[in-house]
C-alpha cells in the first residue's frame, strides 16, 4: 500500500473531523498525525484504499472522543475555543456557518460525532451506528435531538436580534 | 431555512495545514513498521530463547537434584542393609558352630 497516497487522499477528512470535534487546530493536527502513524504501523494489515479510509475515519472518531474525555481532566484551550469579538460579519453565510459550527461543538460528545459523520462525511445512520458501536435508534435520536436543539437556538438568536 | 443544507455547508471538509502530510511522513521514519518489528524480533529471538531455557532449567533442576539425592539415599540404605545382613549371617554361623561343638562334647 502507498502510504503517501493514503495520507494525501485522507488528510482533509481526518483533520476536518478532528478540528470540528475538538475546535483546536493545533491539537487536531497533532491527533490526526498520530492516527496516520497508527495506520502506518498496521499498513500490512490494510487491504485497499477504501479500507484505509474507513479505518482512519473510525480511528479518528474514537481518538477524538478519548481526547475530549482526557481534556475534561486537564483542560486545554485552543484558539478556536476562544469566543470571537462581537462584530458583524460582512458575509451573513460565513457568520451562519461559524454559528452552526459552534453549536455543533457545544453538543455532547456522542451527539457531536454523530452530527459530524452525518453532515460532514455524508454517512447514513446505519454506517454511523457501525462506526461508533451504537444502536441505530440511538444514532437517529442523537440526530433528531441535536437538530431540534440547534433549530431552537437559531430561532432564539433570531428573536434576540 | 433548511437546516440540513446549512449544516452540510458549514461542516464542509477543510484542507489540512500545509505541512501536515510532510509532518506525518517525517514521523514515520521514527515509527515502527511491521518489517522493523520483525527485525527487532529476529534480534531479540536468541535472548528470548536463552531466557526461556534458563527459566525451564530453573524449574526442572531442583526437582531433578531432589530425585537424584532420594535415589542416592535409597542406594546407601540398601548397601547398609546388605552389610548388616552379612554381619548377622557371619555371627549366626559362629553361634551355630559353637552350639555344634558343645553338643559334641556332651555326647
Amino acid at each position: 500500500m502507498d502510504f503517501t497516497g493514503i495520507v494525501t487522499d485522507n488528510q482533509s477528512m481526518v483533520f476536518s473531523i478532528a478540528v470540528r470535534f475538538l475546535r483546536d487546530r493545533e491539537g487536531a493536527a497533532e491527533l490526526a498525525q498520530d492516527v496516520f502513524l497508527q495506520l502506518y504501523e498496521k499498513l500490512s494489515w490494510i487491504e485497499s484504499p477504501a479500507h484505509a479510509t474507513a479505518w482512519l475515519r473510525r480511528a479518528i472518531c474514537h481518538r477524538c472522543i478519548d481526547e475530549t474525555r482526557k481534556r475534561r481532566l486537564r483542560p486545554r484551550v485552543g484558539l478556536d475555543a476562544v469566543p470571537e469579538p462581537a462584530t458583524e460579519s460582512r458575509n451573513p453565510d460565513l457568520l451562519l456557518n461559524e454559528r452552526l459550527r459552534r453549536m455543533v461543538a457545544e453538543l455532547p460528545e456522542s451527539a457531536r460525532m454523530v452530527v459530524l459523520l452525518r453532515y460532514q462525511e455524508d454517512l447514513d445512520p446505519m454506517d454511523i451506528a457501525g462506526m461508533l458501536n451504537m444502536p441505530i435508534g440511538t444514532v437517529k435520536s442523537h440526530l433528531h435531538r441535536s437538530l431540534a436543539i440547534m433549530r431552537g437556538r437559531l430561532e432564539k438568536q433570531e428573536i434576540c436580534k | 431555512m433548511n437546516l440540513d443544507e446549512e449544516l452540510i455547508a458549514a461542516l464542509r471538509r477543510e484542507a489540512a495545514p500545509e505541512n501536515f502530510a510532510a509532518g506525518v511522513l517525517a514521523k514515520t521514519t521514527l515509527a515502527k513498521t511491521p518489517s522493523s518489528r520483525a527485525r527487532d524480533w529476529a534480534f531479540r529471538r536468541p535472548a528470548i530463547f536463552a531466557l526461556a531455557a534458563v527459566l525451564i532449567l530453573a524449574l526442572v533442576l531442583p526437582s531433578a537434584i531432589y530425585e537424584y539425592r532420594r535415589q542416592q539415599r535409597g542406594r546407601e540404605a540398601r548397601d547398609q542393609l546388605i552389610a548388616a545382613l552379612s554381619i548377622t549371617r557371619v555371627q549366626l554361623q559362629q553361634v551355630q558352630e559353637k552350639i555344634r561343638r558343645n553338643t559334641r562334647h556332651r555326647i
